[in-house]
């Protein structure tokens, strides 16, 4: 008979071969930088700082070449809670987070802080409510938990069909995003970029399953954290002489909201569930920065929070990775380690808005249009309207409204408006770059596994065995990259908007049900069924309406209605059905106790058992 | 291995840490943002305090309530007899 242990030998020279990678990308930064001095012409070095971290990248997922399934599917357990907390803290928004929420925050200030929070809460509760149980649960994917959790294939189907859709709304997201970046360094065509990222994630996922995913997106989280925060400390050193950007960009939010008000930035104040966050395209910088519900509205700055918090809680593309922890007590410790790490990529963010903003302003109010915004606007990344610049005793004032720019651009302007050298630019665009592939892999690799596991074999009992298991995951993975990357170059939705689409319909299908599978004992898969298909339902059809504009409400909010529609439903479809059988009454009492054997390998250990009984009996 | 008479005092502890961690944190992250424009009148490190604490402070305290809740979770696990084996 074969226990499995809960804890498992963690490999002690994790931190020296990330070591390595961290060397390695910060050479390629110097070289860039020491050849662009002796005068390498500037595509080469753009596309050395773009392809030599992708190819870092592939070798890393190769090396977790495995033929295991616990190894495919949950890294053999054995990350631990700072690689895992790290990488979970980036893949929560991706490089989506890191480019549109910079962009958001340096157009409108304050009110962006709602995804920001929404974020941060949102590891919190699933730190305390999901994740240590989830963990001790063991499964690979969030259908098969559900499924084995009520003893119900039908749930299991079902909740893989349906996780499927958010899955691929978030990796449309972030292909476009990574897409869009590469574009902005290279300026070559959208789908040769795609084509270059989807290969580069086939190469890197395919042969390693999580196991790649894991320990490459670690190396993406140093790789996106220093392209980051290096380009926004040297700029804090030159304005603050301190390298703390994080907590030295306070000093310049006096001048810059004097400056604000001179130039005759009007005070609007926004009502109820309004959402106006900057979209993709040119926008005009028309709101204050401190000034708080200027473009989002209380009521709306509330409901975003806790939709996004819901919907970051039961992340599909975040929580089948705490399986990878070694242990119960490491599950818990990776959620705080990742609320560390998103809070300080999303205050750096919000320090890179201030800056920038700054620098801009400073020189509006001399009437002048600085020449990195014309720089800008002649890569179409922004625009001078000049019909309005006429008129020289209002033109202070007026400049201001004459200019608009990309939100997506705002993240990689900062080393141009510094004066920073071109390799900057180039750095702040390959961190971006990392960022989003670690947030398309994570969803690719949960949907891979969700596909081959749950649809595919999803109405067997027990898995086949892992020469038929692991092929099919294979192909999964290829075929959905290839898909994804179609559809992000039709498409013609915003990534942020689509993320935020994702987050509301996973915060309304799965949140309720997970939480109440968990914290309720009443609860049955009929409960489940229910909860499941109205918050879905639910979720869609306030983004229907909400996209037609028959209703006042963005599709970002759609959790307002769909989370308490699916506490509702599961509540009163699980107390109107019989109590759950003696084997899940079971199963919850042992979800609930960190001690023990992993539930899901005591299964797998039983009809194991089963089967070898029924194989010895002479009938 | 936790015993059969602890489950239940050990469910009833970890209930009450899941609320006393969650309870005053959503409270914070609901309230604070709304009255973060009268707090902005006051300074603090130069930054107008209500973004100051939306922004830094929410994060402080979201740290500050994972680690306490991991610290005091533990404590409970082992107090029952619940922990995983090493």
């Amino acid at each position: 008979m074969q226990f499995t242990p809960a804890r498992r030998i963690v490999n002690p020279k994790l931190g020296s071969y990330f070591a390595i990678f961290a060397s390695a990308y910060v050479t390629v930064v110097l070289l860039v930088l020491i050849g662009e001095h002796l005068g390498v012409s500037k595509p080469s070095r753009d596309w050395a700082m773009l392809l030599v971290p992708l190819a870092l990248y592939a070798v890393i997922g190769l090396a977790g070449s495995t033929e295991k399934s616990l190894e495919f599917f949950a890294a053999g357990r054995r990350v631990p809670a700072v690689y895992s907390g790290f990488s979970l803290g980036l893949t929560a928004f991706g490089g989506t987070g890191i480019v549109a929420i910079t962009g958001a925050l340096f157009l409108i200030g304050f009110d962006a802080l709602c995804l920001v929070i929404g974020g941060l809460a949102g590891f919190v509760v699933m730190g305390i409510l999901l994740a240590p149980f989830f963990r001790k649960f063991g499964a690979y994917t969030i259908p098969t938990y559900l499924g084995r959790r009520f003893e119900s294939p039908f749930l299991r189907i079902l909740s893989a069909a349906v996780i499927s859709l958010p899955l691929m709304l978030m990796l449309i997201a972030e292909i476009k995003m990574a897409a869009f970046s590469a574009g902005f360094l290279t300026g070559a065509p959208q789908a040769n970029l795609l084509a270059l990222i989807a290969v580069t994630m086939m190469v890197m996922l395919s042969r390693g399953g999580t196991r790649s995913l894991t320990w490459s997106s670690v190396a993406q989280t140093i790789a996106a954290l220093l392209a980051l925060i290096v380009p926004i400390t040297i700029v804090a050193v030159m304005w603050t002489n301190l390298p703390l950007p994080l907590l030295s960009h306070g000093p310049l939010m006096r001048p810059l909201a004097k400056n604000e008000a001179f130039q005759g930035l009007p005070i609007l104040l926004a009502q109820g569930f309004a959402f106006d966050m900057p979209g993709y395209g040119l926008s005009v910088i028309s709101k204050r920065f401190a000034t708080t519900f200027s473009a989002v509205g209380p009521a709306g700055f509330v409901a975003a929070t806790l939709t996004i918090m819901m919907g970051v809680a039961c992340a599909p593309w975040l929580l089948p990775r705490i399986a990878t922890t070694p242990g119960v007590y490491q599950a818990r410790k990776s959620l705080g380690w990742a609320t560390v790490l998103f809070g300080i990529l999303m205050l750096t963010a919000a320090s890179i808005a201030v800056f920038s903003r700054t620098l801009l302003f400073e020189s509006t109010l001399a009437g002048l249009v600085p020449d990195w915004f014309r720089q800008l606007a002649a890569m179409g990344y922004a625009e001078i309207d000049v019909k309005q610049m006429t008129g020289s005793a209002e033109q202070a004032r007026n400049l201001l409204s004459s200019l608009s720019i990309n939100r997506d651009a705002v993240l990689f302007a900062l080393p141009l408006a510094a004066g920073l050298s071109e390799t900057f630019v180039a750095l702040a665009v390959s961190g971006a770059v990392a960022a989003c592939l670690a947030g398309a892999s994570a969803a690719v690799a949960a949907l891979a596994a969700s596909l081959s596991e749950d649809i595919i074999h999803g109405t067997k009992a027990e898995p086949p065995p892992d020469h038929q298991r692991l092929p099919m995951a294979r192909s999964a993975v290829i075929a959905i990259i290839a898909i994804g990357s179609i559809l992000a170059a039709i498409v013609p939705v915003d990534s942020l908007a689509l993320l935020l689409m994702s987050l509301s319909l996973t915060g309304s299908s799965f949140f309720a049900i997970l939480v109440l599978s968990i914290w309720w004992k009443r609860m049955n898969a009929y409960g489940a069924v229910a909860g499941l298909v109205s918050g879905f339902a639910v979720a869609l059809i306030t983004i229907a309406t909400g996209s037609m504009e028959w209703l006042a409400f963005d599709p970002a909010l759609a959790g307002v209605f769909g989370i308490p529609a699916a506490f509702a439903a599961t509540i009163a479809a699980s107390l109107a059905t019989p109590l759950p059988s003696r084997h899940e009454r079971e199963l919850i009492r042992d979800i609930r106790v960190p001690g023990g054997e992993i539930l899901y390998d005591r299964e797998m250990r039983l009809l194991r058992l089963k089967k070898h009984q029924r194989a010895s009996d002479p009938v | 291995m936790i015993e059969r008479k602890e489950r239940k005092p050990y469910w009833q502890h970890t209930k009450w840490q899941m609320l006393a961690s969650l309870i005053p944190f959503l409270a914070v992250i609901i309230v604070l943002p709304l009255y973060a424009e009268k707090l902005n009148s006051n300074r603090f490190m130069g930054f107008p305090l209500g973004y100051f604490l939306a922004a830094h402070g929410l994060v402080l305290i979201a740290v500050i309530t994972v680690a306490s809740f991991v610290n005091r979770q533990d404590a409970i696990d082992h107090w029952h007899g619940a922990h995983e084996d090493t």
